[in-house]
């Protein structure tokens, strides 16, 4: 069940709770780094892997909350379980919202721990694979000719051949050329596959 | 009058009252001299002399020298020959001179001692108007002292009152920290040793921290009971309405903030008990913030708190705190008190255990009821002062 090649963060000021957390994640096979602050954890490197983040809401500086927005706005995408010694429902509300895995009230059984980290893990390699495609899409997107772009375009806004060779001022023999062309170059199987992948490329439909 | 030597306040008025001086002064002297003239064998002058520093002194330079010139004007013409004329005769030159010369002496004389006593006050008016100026300004800067150190007092003694309800949130936090690290270092250890084959390094790891965790949460209990009991209780003679009155101010600002009306209705002519003031006032505030929480959320009652104070029949004093909240279930009330337990999503249930502790070491008893208006009755009981003193 568990990945072991993922990467577990953790960050929490208190050192026994920081140890105990990477003792029992080990124990499952996990590889983890636990930090003392969220600055610690910024400077590491971190590896390319599956990973996700176990944070203590309440750290000294800024609190797990204010770091969650932090890493939102520095574009780093880590799946984040809180953990608190007092969790009240509209803190908890808030976080989630902002697209927290879970929230743990301490002590929490080991069980919902590993729960909420293959979650966050699931979530994550989602969030990987979709990136890996959004960027394969890009690739072959700028394989495409200026014409082709045009075309694949108002092809997939849903016009005819004919009448995407009237608005370029093209025949409709050349629309139909290009057209083939764009969807061998997109890898697309049908127009309806090529539409999927425009709606994907397009920035603000990306997740 | 300015005469007299104070400080002149209108040196006009003084110098001409000073001339009249002068003037009066010679013709004392003159009239006296020419009154006993026929008793001695030469004029008698040595009035005009008395005159002259008489008048220096209380009139200064100017009326002196005054009295000086009419003097002379008066010897001249009275008693030195040729009589009741002003021409001097050859032989008596020398005796005029004299006279003239001894006067202008005693009017120099007079004037100056005259004005160095003067400076001499002026310079000690003002010392002590200087004095006087400080002193107010140190009385002023040792008032404003007192009051700081008094409003020091008042915030120490609010910050001892609140340590209930600010003890049970940080009891929470240092107690959950280790409690939550016992709980995963034990998960961690039966991992380890399920493993094939066992790790016991890590085991024994996770098996020690649970060890020092456990002591850790359990210091953090033993803290807490020591800082009740080393606490030296301070008993004192109190009268219970003057107790609640004090905290009243702060009672209300935390209704206040929950809309909450505090009304209260202190019986007059109470006995005084004996205790410690600030462990009562942080047991009526633990059970205001009670109160307070009962009625969160509470919409269509009143929201009122209730403080009264009466005298049994017993003597004793009661004390009761009455909300409009939610009340008590049967079963809340057979549990409230015990350590641990709270109806409240974020209470550790240790607030009404330790106010009962407080009240039963002064002889007293804390109970809960159902309010018949709805809500509940929190009352305490304090023996008067002088059944207590024999326990």
């Amino acid at each position: 069940m568990t990945d072991r090649n993922a990467t577990i963060y953790v960050i929490d000021d208190d050192e026994s709770i920081r140890d105990s957390l990477g003792s029992l994640l080990r124990s499952v096979g996990f590889h983890v780094e636990v930090f003392a602050s969220t600055e610690s954890f910024l400077n590491f490197s971190r590896h390319d892997v599956s990973s996700c983040l176990v944070l203590d809401v309440r750290l000294p500086g800024s609190s797990g909350m204010e770091f969650q927005d932090h890493l939102k706005k520095a574009g780093i995408e880590i799946p984040i379980i809180f953990i608190t010694a007092h969790g009240d429902i509209p803190m908890t509300s808030r976080a989630i919202k902002a697209g927290a895995v879970e929230f743990l009230t301490k002590p929490f059984q080991k069980d919902e721990l590993l729960e909420a980290i293959d979650q966050g893990l699931d979530r994550d390699r989602r969030h990987r694979v979709e990136q890996a495609e959004f960027l394969a899409l890009r690739e072959r997107l700028e394989k495409l000719t200026q014409r082709e772009r045009e075309v694949m375009e108002l092809v997939v806004e849903g016009l005819l051949n004919k009448q995407v060779a009237s608005r370029l001022g093209l025949s409709e023999v050349t629309v139909k050329i290009h057209r083939a062309h764009a969807m061998q170059k997109m890898q697309a199987e049908s127009l309806a596959d090529l539409v999927r992948m425009v709606e994907r490329l397009k920035p603000q439909s990306r997740r | 009058m300015q005469i007299g030597g104070d400080v002149p306040a209108n040196p006009a008025r003084f110098s001409l009252a000073g001339y009249g001086v002068g003037l009066f002064f010679v013709s004392m002297a003159l009239i006296c001299t020419l009154l006993v003239q026929h008793l001695f064998l030469h004029p008698f002058l040595f009035l005009f002399f008395a005159a002259v520093v008489v008048s220096a002194w209380l009139g200064g330079t100017g009326p002196g020298l005054f009295a000086v010139l009419l003097s002379t004007l008066a010897v001249d013409y009275f008693f030195i020959p040729p009589l009741d004329s002003f021409a001097v005769k050859a032989p008596d030159v020398a005796y005029f001179s004299a006279f003239v010369l001894s006067a202008l002496a005693g009017s120099w004389v007079s004037s100056s001692q005259r004005k160095s006593r003067e400076a001499l006050r002026t310079a000690h008016d003002l010392l002590e108007i200087h004095v006087a100026e400080r002193t107010a300004e140190l009385e002023q800067a040792n008032a404003d002292l007192r009051e700081r150190e008094r409003q020091l007092r008042m915030i120490e003694h609010l910050s001892r009152v609140l340590t209930i309800g600010e003890l049970t949130a940080s009891i929470a936090h240092e107690v959950n920290q280790p409690i939550a690290a016992v709980v995963t270092y034990g998960h961690a250890c039966l991992e380890w040793l399920t493993q094939d084959p066992p790790n016991l390094d890590e085991a024994r790891h996770a098996a020690e921290r649970i060890i020092k965790d456990g002591s850790r949460a359990g210091a953090v209990i033993g803290r807490i009971q020591s800082l009740y009991k080393k606490e030296p209780s301070t008993r004192e003679l109190l009268d219970v309405n003057e107790v609640i009155q004090d905290l009243i101010v702060f009672l209300r600002e935390e209704t206040g903030r929950h809309h909450i009306d505090l009304r209260t209705d202190f019986a007059p002519d109470l006995p005084a008990v004996e205790g410690d003031r600030v462990q009562l006032q942080q047991v009526l505030q633990n059970l205001v913030a009670n109160g307070i929480d009962a009625m969160h959320g509470s919409t269509g009652r009143a929201r009122e708190l209730w403080i009264t104070t009466a005298k049994e029949t017993s003597g004793e004093v009661v004390v009761k705190i009455k909300d409009s909240g939610v009340g008590l279930s049967q079963e809340v009330s057979d549990r409230i008190f015990q350590p641990f337990f709270t109806t409240k999503p974020q209470g550790i249930g240790l607030g009404l255990s330790i106010s009962r502790s407080i009240i039963e070491s002064h002889g007293g008893h804390l109970s809960a009821s159902q309010n018949l208006c709805g809500g509940a009755i929190f009352q305490f009981t304090l023996p008067a002062a002088s059944s207590n003193q024999h326990d």
